[in-house]
């Protein structure tokens, strides 16, 4: 069962119920029961590592805080050991079992750093080790996180799992408004975006220069769509259910510098490496060596997660050089804004170093996207050949595009994009169309259920289980 | 508990108003051809006397409208586009669901095929075969609702799951329809959508110049062996046996291959051992190959008018299909008749090609002038020089260079022909009497006593068309169309 199924349609609203009727205090078992059905539905060998995951986490963490004499209290040699034993385990696991050749992996990268950031936690005294295992199984396998993230603190979840909030009616509408943007980023937008990248991207050799550039800015909006998308039904799903979810994206290509792409992009994942690697590493504390090193190791641990092929390696360094450079060349700029008097608050300054930043991740998509580095560098350079006439002379079709598809995507990538600038501004605006009359919201919720069904990517020939991320 | 109740009744009447609009646009962007074939049959299953069950051949050789017009019988073409005997003996289940024929008209073609599914075939096929076979399917099979028997059906013809979604719930392959809609996608909401309105059946107009002829099979023997064609061709006439209802088994002309002739072959043993009438019309000459098809495997309207008939004529001797010619309840058949005969005299008036117009010419619904002037490559194009001698019975079309002149005038039953110098002096027609004079090669005459002012054969401006083609009113006279061609080999372009 995948969030874009018909049984997820049935099973969340049947799961929804019960979780509305059944007593707050054993909402959790409910909440494990679903997790378990949803997660076996996928991938029942899966499960088995998931099921030793969340084992070897339970048992870890009873013994990192008997070791640390207790909650609270500075951590023991012994519980060191224990901690080092259970993460290698637990990376290992990663690792090796994610490709999912030995056994089903189904989400593995996103739960085991869940299971290592609650270890990490119990082992620092931030979080005291949860004893009913039960509870920790459900954290480990809450299924709307289970497959793609976000990557969620012990600290928050354990306690509305202990005791979840009250759904009511704004909730449930809050919640499903989030689901419908979700669905509308990832089938109307993201699926289709990837008919057109996949058939460039599949002979960029044949193409003219500007169709693939064009293409890969579309891959960073697909990509974008596609996890973002996720990222929204996730949080949608579970705040239906009661539980609220971290923010996992927060406009990130409004970004005006790499630095706070990445604070705005993943934030789950972001902030899981700033917490559990790059703090520990020293962060900025030990000079600006060190500094540079540590944003080097944590980009390179983000390219590794991301997988094995040498692509992501290179796009994590990547991230990690335009950082360092960023930060080397910071007073040139600084001097250089300076002496031409430019207005650092200006609309064209911010403009300017927003399409700047857009362009630096938009080239190291490349690498995450490419099969191999020569198709990376291949497409690269074939970008810049510069071919301005396929926007006149009807090129630009084709490619596995419609007039139609062509009309839609230009439309959804201007809604998004201003809802992006709406967000970037802090203007809630599911919060806006929440408070209009009952007539506008039936308006713009029935709309965006006819555009999902009508003009979203599915049915038949779609392969539904492709959210980009479900395979890190 | 109030705003609980309210809440409630709230998510009830959203969901209402999202489902009932989710059902609109379901309907709006379903695809209309399989409700464009079968409205009628819904409307009218209670009429149905007869139904004709097949593929495309069928579609195209078996005209209702033609078996009114002719025997008063009522009919449905159920043919389904690439049919194969399985898909046609469930429509035929279907189709039992909702009436009750008295006779079944089911053809053979195809019966050599020996795969049980559409998405599977064999290995002789390409994706491309595959995906047009299933796309096909959904012509017999959108339009009816889905129960046990449509599910059992989807089951025995499609055997990949995912596919076999797409006959369950049409919006799961329609949904992305929105490009394609036009004016009649929305009608389809208040009903009004267009349909058939030749029960069923589809018309060509075209004409197959160069149809193939293939050698015999060396024996007698049939596809000598068992085959799920022949499988599903002996299901359906036990399932007619069953009911009591008459069958005839057919194999409807085209340009058959030795594999069809087998096929035929087999059809025929079939046949022989239920003691069910085979009527093999690649036999009987009904049909003409050379003027009668729209390509190699289907039938103009011209062929499909004389397969009708044929068929008919057959099926009318068994006296227990009733004539509703004149029952006021079926004069939608009526209509349809005379809706169908107007189409072919549109034809006779006006054709895309002169092959075409020369063709549909011959059912004399009006009368025709043909001149053909000197020189005119027409007298080396031996399709033409048949077309013409369909007309006439004298050889003269093969042995002139022109200019050449052919009357042909259906009042009065005559064809007059003139070639060379030859003259045509007062012959009667409904126009008047003609008469006709070779003067030069850019001048000719052919005016009628009662307006000798008026000479049809010349305009100043159509010097450089070497055909020209008059039609007149068979009872009045009145010219109805007057059409120009230039030859250039075999290749003509109208003026």
């Amino acid at each position: 069962m995948q969030f874009v199924s018909l049984g997820f349609l049935i099973f969340l609203p049947f799961a929804a119920i019960v979780n509305f009727i059944i007593p707050r205090k054993f909402r959790y078992i409910w909440l494990l029961v679903i997790s378990a059905a949803f997660y076996i539905s996928i991938d029942v060998k899966a499960a088995a590592v998931m099921a030793g995951t969340v084992v070897i986490t339970y048992f870890a963490a009873l013994l990192i805080e008997k070791a640390s004499s207790g909650a609270d209290q500075p951590a023991s040699k012994k519980s060191a050991i224990i901690l080092a034993l259970a993460v290698t385990i637990e990376v290992a696991a990663m690792l090796v079992l994610r490709s999912g050749k030995i056994l089903g992996a189904i989400g593995i990268s996103f739960y085991m750093l869940k299971a290592i950031g609650y270890l990490v936690d119990v082992y620092r005294g931030d979080e005291k080790a949860e004893h009913n295992p039960l509870m920790l199984a459900l954290f480990v396998s809450f299924f709307p996180q289970v497959i793609s993230g976000p990557i969620e603190r012990a600290g928050n979840m354990l306690p509305q799992f202990a005791y979840p909030v009250t759904v009511d009616f704004d909730r449930m509408r809050d919640g499903f408004l989030q689901i419908l943007w979700g669905y509308f980023l990832k089938l109307v937008i993201a699926d289709r975006l990837a008919i057109y990248v996949g058939s460039v991207y599949n002979a960029p050799e044949n193409c003219p220069g500007t169709i693939v550039a064009i293409a890969t800015v579309l891959y960073s909006f697909e990509i974008y769509c596609d996890f973002a998308g996720y990222s929204s039904i996730a949080i949608g799903v579970a705040k239906i259910l009661g539980i609220d979810v971290m923010k996992n994206f927060d406009s990130p290509y409004m970004a005006k510098s790499v630095a706070e792409f990445w604070r705005r992009w993943h934030i789950s994942l972001s902030t899981w490496l700033k917490d559990y690697v790059y703090i520990p590493l020293g962060g900025n504390r030990k000079g600006t060596f060190r500094k540079y090193l540590n944003i080097i190791i944590v980009f390179i641990v983000s390219g590794i997660w991301h997988g094995s092929a040498l692509t992501f390696l290179i796009w994590g360094l990547l991230h990690a050089l335009y950082q360092v450079f960023g930060y080397i060349t910071m007073p040139v700029r600084d001097k250089i804004v300076e002496l031409l008097k430019i207005d650092r608050e200006g609309l064209s300054h911010r403009t300017i170093k927003t399409i700047l930043t857009f362009f630096f991740v938009n080239l190291a998509w490349v690498f995450f996207r490419a099969s191999s580095l020569e198709h990376a560098v291949a497409i690269i350079k074939k970008s810049f050949e510069f071919t301005p006439w396929v926007f006149t002379d009807q090129s630009l079709l084709g490619y596995g595009f419609t007039q139609g598809d062509f009309k839609v995507t230009m439309i959804s990538l201007i809604l998004l994009i201003a809802m992006d600038i709406l967000n970037f501004k802090d203007i809630a605006i599911r919060d806006k169309i929440l408070s209009q009359s009952i007539w506008y919201r039936w308006i713009i919720m029935i709309g965006a259920i006819l555009a999902i069904l009508i003009f979203g990517i599915w049915g038949a020939g779609y392969n539904a289980s492709s959210f980009i991320y479900q395979q890190f | 508990m109030k705003i609980k109740i309210s809440s409630i009744i709230k998510t009830i009447a959203f969901l209402c108003v999202t489902l009932v609009c989710v059902f609109a646009a379901t309907v709006v962007l379903r695809s209309k051809e399989s409700e464009y074939k079968y409205k009628s049959f819904f409307e009218k299953s209670d009429q149905i006397d007869v139904l004709f069950m097949g593929s495309s051949h069928v579609i195209n050789a078996l005209n209702p409208a033609v078996l009114y017009e002719k025997h008063g019988i009522t009919s449905y073409n159920m043919g389904g586009h690439g049919s194969i005997m399985q898909a046609t003996y469930w429509e035929l289940i279907e189709a039992l669901q909702y009436c009750n024929p008295k006779c079944v008209v089911v053809d053979s073609f195809m019966l050599q095929k020996n795969y049980q599914y559409l998405d599977e075939m064999d290995e002789s096929y390409s994706d491309a075969d595959r995906q047009s076979s299933i796309s096909q399917l959904h012509l017999n099979m959108d339009c009816w609702p889905l129960d046990k028997l449509k599910i059992a059906i989807v089951k025995d013809l499609i055997k990949d799951p995912e596919i076999q979604k797409q006959f369950f719930a049409d919006f799961y392959v329609y949904h992305n329809r929105w490009e394609e809609l036009d004016s009649n996608d929305y009608k389809t909401l208040f009903g009004h959508a267009d349909k058939n309105n030749l029960f069923g059946a589809e018309m060509r107009y075209g004409i197959e110049l160069t149809p193939g002829i293939y050698p015999d099979p060396e024996d007698k023997n049939g596809l000598g062996g068992h085959t799920i064609g022949e499988e599903y061709l002996r299901k359906i006439i036990d399932e007619c046996q069953r009911r009591g209802i008459d069958i005839y088994v057919t194999f409807l002309t085209c340009s058959a291959t030795t594999d069809d002739k087998r096929a035929i072959d087999s059809a025929q043993i079939i046949c022989d051992q239920y003691g069910v009438p085979f009527i093999n019309m690649q036999e009987m000459g009904v049909v003409d190959l050379y003027t009668d098809l729209n390509d190699t495997g289907h039938m103009n309207a011209l062929g499909a008018i004389k397969a009708t008939e044929c068929i008919g004529d057959i099926i009318a001797e068994s006296g227990d299909l009733p004539d509703h010619r004149g029952d006021p309840a079926y004069s939608d058949w009526e209509k349809s008749a005379e809706a169908f005969r107007s189409s072919i005299v549109d034809k006779e008036l006006n054709s895309e090609s002169i092959y075409q117009q020369l063709d549909y010419l011959t059912e004399s619904d009006v009368s025709t002038i043909l001149y053909i002037n000197d020189g005119s490559q027409a007298f080396g194009d031996n399709q033409m020089q048949r077309l013409i001698h369909n007309f006439t019975v004298t050889p003269t079309i093969y042995h002139t260079d022109g200019p050449y002149i052919m009357i042909n005038d259906v009042a009065s039953g005559k064809v007059y022909e003139a070639s060379g110098q030859e003259v045509l002096d007062g012959v009667s027609t409904s126009i008047g009497t003609l008469h006709y004079i070779p003067v030069e090669h850019l001048f000719r005459l052919l005016y009628a006593d009662e307006d000798p002012d008026t000479n049809y054969l010349y305009d100043d401006s159509k010097l450089d068309y070497d055909i020209q083609i008059i039609t007149y009113d068979n009872e009045t006279g009145e010219v109805l169309s007057h059409n120009y061609y230039k030859s250039y080999g075999s290749n003509y372009t109208k003026g």
